[in-house]
């Protein structure tokens, strides 16, 4: 156990000073999105107010929108972080997991942690950020935020690790990443409400863990949401621990054939 | 004590066999050699003995435990230097060494000690808190042994731990092996295909082509087979020479006879000097032009060719590889 801890640590201390070392790619993981507040939310929050009619009982859309880019920060560092399972492969670094005596369990949740960390850092970082644009938002419910928050950043680097283990190079990765994160993204709720999307839309939001995670930073943060706040943390619960274990088993079978 | 018992050792990978029944013994504290072409099988080799890829069929007992059966035991007694870096270049070289000797389960305060000890070792001192990405391909070489040392393991793999290295750095990499081996009394499996560095470093060396062990032994050992001395004839095929041959065989100072590619015929000799006249004798008797003879005191390169009738690489052509190449170039050129 003892063990396990060390190697999860050691793991998690590695990823940590690799994203500390980027600095390019922190001060871009932080503007983006900021970027999609002011311009997307200033620009847009007139024609949403006249839209929504009661479905969000008058709140802005600026409000609306925070939590939504919030999470969508933690949903792209976290499933991009999958791109450095290939990158550790191109450079060789895997082998040197691989060979090590320690359980491959314990290294890759080292590694998901690590990376979950830095993404939701860069989360609270564009919360406090975006809590100076909407003034109104409901400090109070940063903890549930933060919850949230390292939930779906659990459940995304997992996924991220799994496709990451199952892929070889990095445009097949990008390939991946083109295909899902959009439809991720677009359908969790974070831009516009889910309850408005045309049915079949709705039926994919509701089995997208991003949608619990950003109905949760809502709930939190501005009060209406799509769930209860009980069930959206139970949903994230669940998924999280199935994308944790699902990589935890890749990466056991991973070998470097 | 034999350290690493191989049996019947296969790797398929689809149609290709890479290796193939491969069986041998490495004993305690011995230099074992792995000497061959690329694509002989080598690296292959050494990932299913560090558990790295499984066995298509056959299996290996590294320290005492057995590859396939008892992975997680084995990882424990090795130490490996890739062929390939395998560092992390965002990170500094003592974070390196730190995260690696953390999952080997090494103290912090013992660890620290230790990293110190290793970058004097192989010489990077002041180079600690730089970034890998900066250092040059032999440091890297360098950091990764100290790596690999830093937990003491039983046993050292060395998968062409200078391929790619200037002399200098080489002649280092060379020094720092056998410290290991002299003062930790190490056992060290290395693979290569330079021929002088096993000659140099190795006290048992196992020839592999095409994944098959064909030769085992020491160095000594094996020069032995090919006899003290090589007499290279460069003839011209034109018919005669199955006659000259013939007399060639019939003459009592040479002991084994091939016939390699392009007429290159190779002569095992006791005594080159007093052959070589008798030789030339002969051809000028039966009109056989010899256009060149050379003759050599045997090096591994020589086991090899005999063994298989080619040259250990390219990049070292032997020469009359040269004289080969050269002709070849010649002809391309003609056509264009």
């Amino acid at each position: 156990m003892k063990r396990f801890i060390r190697t999860v640590h050691i793991m998690w201390y590695r990823q940590i000073k690799r994203f500390l070392r980027a600095k390019s790619r922190v001060i871009g993981s932080i503007v983006q999105p900021i970027f999609w507040l002011i311009f997307f939310g200033l620009g847009f929050s007139g024609t949403f107010r006249t839209m929504s009619g009661g479905m969000n009982r008058n709140i802005d859309y600026l409000p609306f929108l925070v939590p939504g880019v919030v999470m969508m920060s933690v949903f792209f560092g976290s499933f991009m972080s999958g791109i450095s399972v290939i990158w550790d492969r191109e450079f060789g670094f895997l082998k040197e997991v691989l060979v090590a005596p320690v359980s491959r369990d314990a290294t890759i949740l080292g590694r998901a942690l690590g990376d979950s960390t830095t993404s939701v850092i860069r989360g609270i970082l564009i919360l406090s950020l975006a809590s100076a644009l909407a003034p109104s938002i409901n400090l109070a419910g940063i903890p549930v935020v933060l919850v949230s928050m390292i939930l779906v950043a659990l459940s995304f680097t997992s996924f991220g690790i799994i496709i990451g283990s199952k892929m070889r190079s990095m445009e097949g990765f990008q390939l991946i990443n083109t295909f899902l994160s959009m439809p991720i993204l677009f359908l969790s709720g974070a831009f516009y409400p889910v309850q408005t999307m045309p049915t079949w839309m709705r039926a994919i939001a509701m089995i997208n863990p991003l949608t619990y995670g950003v109905d949760a930073a809502r709930i939190a943060l501005t009060g209406t949401g799509v769930n209860s706040l009980i069930a959206d943390i139970i949903m994230l619960l669940v998924t999280s621990s199935i994308f944790v274990s699902i990589s935890a088993w890749v990466f056991r079978r991973t070998t470097i054939e | 004590m034999d350290v690493i018992e191989s049996e019947g050792l296969t790797k398929r990978f689809g149609d290709v066999l890479a290796v193939d029944n491969v069986t041998f013994r490495v004993r305690e504290g011995e230099i074992f050699g792995f000497l061959g072409p690329n694509g002989a099988g080598k690296t292959t080799t050494i990932n299913m003995l560090i558990t790295l890829m499984r066995p298509t069929e056959g299996s290996a007992r590294v320290a005492g435990y057995d590859i396939i059966k008892e992975p997680d035991k084995v990882r424990k007694k090795i130490g490996v230097v890739f062929q390939d870096p395998t560092l992390d270049r965002r990170l500094t070289g003592w974070e390196n060494l730190y995260i690696h000797g953390r999952l080997y389960g090494i103290s912090s305060r013992e660890l620290k000690l230790r990293i110190k000890e290793l970058f004097e070792f192989v010489e990077l001192k002041g180079w600690e808190n730089k970034i890998v990405q900066y250092y040059s391909g032999g440091m890297m070489r360098r950091l990764e042994i100290a790596r690999a040392l830093l937990y003491n393991p039983e046993i050292l793999f060395l998968d062409e731990p200078t391929l790619g290295l200037d002399p200098q750095s080489r002649a280092k990499v060379w020094d720092y092996i056998r410290e290991i081996k002299s003062e930790e009394g190490m056992t060290i499996f290395l693979t290569t295909h330079y021929m002088e560095e096993a000659e140099k470093l190795c006290d048992r060396v196992a020839i592999i082509d095409y994944g098959r062990i064909i030769a085992l032994g020491t160095v000594e050992e094996l020069k032995s087979k090919v006899g003290n001395e090589i007499i290279y004839l460069n003839t011209t095929l034109d018919g005669q020479e199955k006659i000259f041959i013939e007399r060639l065989r019939s003459l009592d100072s040479i002991r084994d006879l091939k016939v390699l590619k392009d007429g290159i015929i190779s002569l095992s000799v006791n005594n080159a000097p007093e052959t070589i006249p008798k030789v030339l004798q002969e051809a000028q008797r039966l009109e056989v032009e010899i256009r060149e003879v050379r003759y050599l005191r045997p090096s591994l390169e020589d086991v090899f060719l005999q063994l298989t009738g080619k040259g250990l690489r390219d990049e070292e052509a032997t020469f009359f590889d040269h004289v080969r190449m050269r002709r070849i170039r010649m002809r391309r050129g003609g056509r264009r």
